[in-house]
């Protein structure tokens, strides 16, 4: 299988985050503005209609103004009945305006509604007037000279409207909190945008790392769906292709620790297969008539044959171990039990060689992390051992104790010690295997020995 | 009626003095040299004694097919092959593993065992002490006034327990489980009652209990 070393440019990570960052760039030039003209579309075509909604009319001043000065041009020479009717109909299209006009002499001619302006005007009302207007923000006034020139001596034409309906035409501060908000909208869609890319990215992540530490049934990881073609997508290829991998050498080890197996298997056989025959001979011999000088040298062969019995087996194991293809399967457990379980299948044979046992192994279970098998095995060894080589001690002790801070299994014995020149003393391969083990399992073994007995002691070696 | 064993070893010096052995024991001995015709001769016998290492069909392979034509029937591998892989895929099936060499009394001892627990001995009750059990009839009784004592289920489960081990110790948390099918956590506290209230019926004298074995430290053991 081959791999592209980078994905296409269109489908890769780089392109999605490119495009971020560009948005991030045209953020300022581009957003701003349009949110600007986002919120003043939205004024004039929502709040326009609002408000229209409401009053019924608009009014712009300059469309007023404009207004209001050619109908006083059109006035111009007009006889003041024209002049009232025309303000009628003002007066009729801004029902909420009120309207007069005032002749050269300053009389108040018509006033809708009446009574708000003086009668006659002098010039001082005038002022008065212009003066009150110009600082009048809730009444907008336009004055115009009938005929729309000072010099037609017809007088003057005024309406007033309440600023309340003009349109606003300034920037008010609903426009402002609107803008506001377009703005930030924008800003949360983009912010949402890079959260997602990002999220998308971690999640994948997180999913690759969970595969890798969630075993399948083979003890490998599994393999896992790959997604997009990306970067990650590609790191997801490589993973399962990785775990193929993992799974070809671990079917080629463990055919290979099979054929190891079965050969050791076959090798346990052949060299068992005579030992049982002389076995058997030495088993009919024995009931025959012999001499004591025979029945020394039977027993003593059988005893041999014991051994070498022992040996075999502690050489395929030996060999097994060294090669690493010893499975050991650690897991936490009472390695308490398993003493227990060790000691009562040895304590018959315990009490048959006449050693006596001295076991105080209650309380609290001893959790470590342990292959069962091996534990069981490196027990035998060290029980073998005590039965061969300390049974004159006629004791065999098992214990706890705490060893600086951290509880050890201790076995002893009474025996003469393992400097002592022992009959049955082999090449150490039991003891050897033991180590092994102990070492596979990050376990340790010390030994204090002397001619009166002999201590070992069991311990995690990083507690 | 004598116990019937059907042998299976290939090899003839092995296979001879087996049989020899066993013949002398007081056993009637069918001896095959290969596993052809095995499951056919298996059905008329209480057991079977097999090797791994056969000519033709393997002795695993053999065992299994004897065993799923008479599931009840013991049997017993005898092979030279040690290795604790090789005894584990035995006793898949088998009740009893024993790698050789082997010292032709405990071939002998594991043979009474499996066929007393197997119930091919027929009704023959099995005495311990002052007592006298009947193991298919899940009855036992005094030897001297010959009157059953009636023994509660949790009770009978576990002196049934020791009594099928015969002569070996068992830790308190190997017969916490068999009875109770529970993993044991703190079921030391019952077990211990149990067993008092056990002791109470069976012994003659529960202080100095005859019949079931304190082992300080381990557990309990029923003697032969």
């Amino acid at each position: 299988m081959r791999f592209q070393r980078f994905p296409k440019f269109r489908s890769s990570l780089l392109s999605r985050y490119l495009i971020i960052v560009l948005a991030a760039l045209l953020f300022v030039p581009v957003v701003i503005p349009i949110s600007f003209l986002t919120s003043w579309l939205v004024n004039n075509t929502v709040i326009n209609d609002k408000k229209q909604e409401e009053n019924g009319h608009i009014v712009q001043r300059s469309y007023l103004t404009d207004n209001w000065h050619t109908a006083a041009k059109q006035l111009a020479n007009a006889s003041p009945d024209q002049i009232d009717q025309k303000l009628r109909k003002f007066k009729q299209k801004y029902p909420f305006a009120s309207v007069f006009w005032v002749d050269h002499s300053g009389m108040t001619r018509l006033q809708l509604p009446p009574g708000r302006q003086p009668a006659k005007w002098s010039s001082d009302d005038a002022i008065q007037y212009m003066k009150a207007n110009t600082g009048n923000r809730d009444l907008f006034a336009v004055v115009a000279f009938i005929g729309d020139k000072p010099g037609m001596k017809q007088g003057f034409m005024a309406i007033e409207i309440p600023e309340e309906y003009f349109v606003q035409n300034q920037i008010t501060t609903s426009n402002i909190s609107l803008f506001a908000i377009t703005l930030l909208l924008l800003f949360a869609f983009f912010a949402g945008m890079s959260y997602l890319f990002f999220r998308g990215i971690r999640r994948r992540l997180l999913t690759l790392e969970s595969a890798m530490h969630a075993p399948g049934e083979d003890g490998l990881p599994m393999k896992i769906h790959t997604g997009r073609a990306d970067e990650i997508g590609l790191l997801e290829q490589s993973f399962n292709y990785m775990i193929d991998q993992l799974g070809d050498s671990r079917r080629r080890e463990q055919e290979e620790e099979r054929l190891r197996k079965r050969l050791i298997s076959n090798m346990s056989h052949d060299l068992r297969t005579p030992l049982t025959v002389i076995g058997s001979h030495l088993y009919s011999l024995k009931k025959e008539p012999l001499t004591d000088q025979g029945k020394q040298s039977l027993a003593l062969m059988q005893d041999k044959m014991s051994d070498l019995d022992h040996l075999i087996d502690h050489l395929l194991s030996y060999n097994l171990l060294t090669s690493g293809k010893y499975a050991i399967h650690r897991k936490p457990q009472d390695v308490l039990r398993i003493v227990r379980e060790s000691a009562a299948a040895w304590y018959t044979l315990w009490e048959k060689e006449g050693l006596s046992p001295d076991i105080n192994l209650e309380g609290e279970p001893l959790i470590w992390n342990v292959d069962e098998q091996a534990f069981r095995r490196v027990l035998d060894n060290l029980f073998q051992n005590i039965v061969r080589h300390a049974g004159s001690g006629g004791y065999i002790g098992l214990d706890t104790e705490m060893h600086h801070g951290h509880p050890a299994l201790i076995i002893t014995d009474r025996g003469p010690g393992m400097q002592a020149d022992s009959s049955g003393k082999g090449a150490g391969l039991g003891l050897s295997i033991v180590q092994l083990l102990l070492k596979e399992m990050a376990l340790g073994l010390e030994i204090e020995s002397n001619g009166q007995g002999t201590l070992m002691r069991i311990r995690p070696l990083n507690p | 009626m004598a116990i019937h064993i059907l042998y299976i070893e290939d090899d003839t010096e092995i296979g001879s003095w087996v049989s020899k052995d066993l013949k002398d024991r007081g056993y009637e001995v069918l001896w095959l040299k290969s596993g052809e015709g095995a499951v056919e001769a298996a059905a008329d016998c209480h057991l079977v004694i097999l090797d791994v290492m056969l000519p033709g069909l393997d002795g695993f392979t053999v065992g299994q097919r004897v065993k799923r034509n008479s599931p009840e029937l013991p049997i017993l591998m005898l092979s030279a092959r040690s290795s604790i892989d090789d005894k584990l895929q035995g006793l898949q099936f088998a009740d009893d593993y024993l790698t050789k060499p082997f010292h032709p009394d405990e071939l002998a001892a594991r043979i009474e065992v499996l066929v007393r627990r197997s119930g091919s001995l027929g009704g023959k009750p099995l005495e311990i002490g002052h007592l006298r059990v009947f193991e298919r009839e899940n009855r036992l009784e005094s030897k001297e006034t010959g009157s059953e004592i009636i023994l509660t289920g949790k009770q009978f489960q576990i002196f049934m327990y020791l009594i099928r081990h015969l002569g070996q110790v068992m830790t308190k948390e190997q017969i916490y489980e068999a009875v109770w099918g529970e993993p044991y956590l703190d079921g030391d506290k019952t077990l211990m009652v149990h067993i008092r209230y056990l002791r109470e019926k069976i012994e003659l004298d529960p202080a100095a209990p005859q019949i079931i074995e304190t082992i300080r430290g381990i557990g309990y053991r029923v003697k032969a």
